[in-house]
């Protein structure tokens, strides 16, 4: 018995470090901020920190910036990771195929990625907005404008922002889902091209379900960068808010306005949204491994519907 | 190489690692690209034929099957890229579930499934593309030893069942030999004899091909052919023994030259009053190897080891001499050059 328990000392000593680490960088942070999003901690406000309730989701829930913040950020994070998904699979495709220029491409595609954020971000600030007037800049400017007008205010610079995640972001996506495709057993495809010689036939009925899985994970990595994505929406547009995602809200909230309790509500906002994500895309995820039991009729028993139909 | 494959006939290809069996199994199949030469199938050469369009079907090593799909999307497959219309999908499916035994297992995920339904699996996906030809790469590798003697006499039903021509790939030259109507020995990417299983056992024609069909596998001795007394003789420091009027006069143009000399581990017996003292030898025991139905033997016959496989009743003890007597009728000899039998 002395030795059992000795034994499970000895392991929870081991695991110390690790449960130390993640109390301390993940736990205590996070509830930290849940309770400072119940109190009125602010900079301004006297020193000690009284609770309040749920009074800050409340005024977060009256103030129409917080719902544009939503939107911007709920539509930032659809259109960018469809985009860089739309990008990311046939740049992994081409990456995947044996070929000469094949570490050429790699590279081309790898980047982006590769390079430093904050140097890249003022370069596509200064190729959107030009700081000097040329013909360039007035041609920008027209653009800009007409987008403006066309889709609203801020639409020039949520389209930026855009296409910066989406060209930065893309080729993580691609080099993601390479290793996934390097992980797919070749016979896989081997078999495909015996059986059909129709390139999308085969896409469609094999590489993209074996794809699934490192798609989902993709999708959910794309999700959380573009939520946590403060400084390259910060940076694009000129730290002001003109494109108001959640993130850079609660930093002009807290950082910059010293209310920290706001701020943190704001911040926490989004963890139902990317809780349901995490369970959708992780269902999607599953189906792969789904089990099916024998006598249980499912989707994938479909093909066996029709017998009893004929 | 150049190889003929009969209507309805069961191929096997082997050779060790590399040796280009599963290579010449893919460019039938169209996954690997021919440089130079042709492939036909039937009357038809395939070479630019898009694999799909050959005819054939392929059971690869590790089955291949789709992890999203069901055991029975997995056989629909090919004849639904193929647009075959439902009914009949289903009744080839059906059939080929029946033929194997695979029937309860169709809703099943391959993930569920042992790895002896998978092989099964596999097997199915093939029959049910009726093709002209099977390709088998390795089929029976991935399972285990109990399973792939079982599996082995299922495919060897199978085909008598299903009268298709099958290529098989392997590198285990026992399922070569139960298998194959015919076998392939294969060596570098070239071929060093075709032949019906016994014919390769008994006349091998090179020292490579004796030595990689049989297990244990053919004991070989340096030898230098002498003549004396009006007969031929097999000669090194270990042994001395008579080379039978039979292969005495082929023999008679090696004399005075070392040549490579052969005999299986069932030709080795141990020395009774019977043995003429031509053929036996002296040994020492080094190993002996008790496996139920047989011993076997590791001994010394002078610089040379050699094994023996005698009657599971031989009593011996390691590291005594004894005498072996050697069947005079099996004996084969090889060029040391050329390695061709002589």
């Amino acid at each position: 018995m002395a030795g059992r328990a000795r034994r499970i000392t000895a392991a929870y000593l081991l695991l110390s470090p690790a449960l130390v680490l993640m109390l301390g960088v993940l736990a205590y942070p996070v509830g930290w901020e849940v309770w400072i999003s119940v109190t009125n901690f602010s900079s301004r406000g006297p020193g000690d920190r009284a609770f309040v309730g749920l009074l800050n989701y409340r005024a977060m829930l009256h103030d129409s910036e917080f719902w544009r913040g939503l939107v911007t950020t709920v539509a930032y994070l659809g259109v960018t990771t469809l985009a860089k998904l739309a990008l990311g699979v046939p740049m992994a495709l081409l990456l995947a195929r044996p070929s000469r220029w094949r570490a050429l491409v790699f590279l081309a595609v790898f980047l982006p990625w590769a390079f430093p954020g904050g140097i890249t971000v003022i370069a596509w600030y200064w190729m959107l907005n030009p700081p000097l007037v040329t013909s360039y800049a007035v041609a920008l400017g027209t653009l800009k404008h007409a987008v403006d007008v066309a889709a609203g205010g801020g639409a020039y610079a949520f389209l930026s922002v855009v296409a910066f995640n989406v060209w930065r972001g893309s080729s993580f996506t691609a080099v993601f889902l390479l290793a996934g495709l390097n992980a797919i057993p070749t016979e896989l495809f081997e078999y495909a091209r015996l059986e059909s010689s129709s390139v999308w036939q085969r896409f469609r009925e094999v590489t993209l379900p074996l794809l699934r899985p490192y798609m989902a994970l993709a999708v959910f990595l794309s999700f959380t960068s573009a939520f946590a994505d403060l400084a390259n929406v910060w940076m694009l547009t000129g730290g002001r808010i003109v494109f108001p995602v959640l993130g850079t809200q609660a930093y002009w909230l807290g950082i910059r306005g010293g209310q920290f309790a706001e701020a943190a509500a704001r911040s926490l906002s989004m963890v139902p949204v990317l809780v349901v994500a995490l369970a959708l895309l992780f269902r999607w995820f599953d189906r792969r491994e789904d089990t099916v039991d024998a006598a249980a009729p499912t989707a994938s028993g479909r093909s066996l519907g029709h017998r009893a139909a004929a | 190489m150049n190889l003929q494959v009969r209507d309805k006939e069961f191929v096997v290809l082997v050779g060790p690692s590399g040796c280009g069996k599963t290579t010449t199994l893919r460019m039938v199949a169209g996954l690997e690209e021919i440089t130079s030469g042709e492939i036909t199938i039937g009357d038809r050469v395939v070479n630019d034929l898009p694999p799909k369009d050959r005819d054939i079907a392929m059971v690869f090593q590790n089955y291949a099957l789709y992890p999203h799909m069901t055991v029975y999307d997995n056989m629909a497959f090919g004849l639904k890229m193929r647009k075959f219309p439902k009914p009949e999908i289903q009744k080839r499916v059906q059939d080929a579930a029946e033929i194997l035994g695979i029937h309860e297992l169709l809703r099943r995920k391959p993930r569920q499934l042992s790895g002896g339904q998978r092989q099964r699996v596999a097997v199915g996906r093939a029959i049910v593309r009726h093709p002209k030809v099977f390709l088998f790469d390795e089929p029976l590798s991935n399972l285990d030893a109990k399973l792939r003697v079982q599996m082995r006499v299922e495919l060897k039903r199978l085909h008598d069942r299903l009268e298709t021509t099958a290529i098989y790939v392997t590198h285990d030259q026992v399922e070569a030999m139960t298998l194959g109507d015919r076998v392939v020995v294969m060596k570098d990417g070239w071929i060093q004899q075709v032949g019906e299983p016994l014919e390769l056992y008994g006349r091998p024609a090179n020292k490579f091909v004796a030595g990689f069909i049989g297990s244990p596998a053919m004991n070989f001795a340096d030898v230098t052919i002498g003549e004396a007394n009006g007969a031929m003789w097999a000669e090194n420091p270990g042994m001395r023994i008579k080379i039978p009027a039979a292969q005495a006069d082929q023999l008679r143009r090696y004399k005075g030259q070392a040549v490579a000399f052969g005999i299986r581990p069932e030709d080795l017996h141990v020395a009774t009053g019977a043995d003429a003292q031509d053929n036996v030898i002296d040994a020492v025991v080094d190993v002996v190897e008790p496996l139920g139905s047989e011993i076997l033997l590791d001994v010394k016959v002078g610089p040379t080891v050699m094994v023996a496989r005698v009657e599971p009743t031989v009593r011996v003890k390691v590291h005594e001499p004894m005498r072996l007597g050697l069947d005079p009728e099996r004996f084969h000899f090889f060029d040391n050059k050329t390695e061709a039998a002589i």
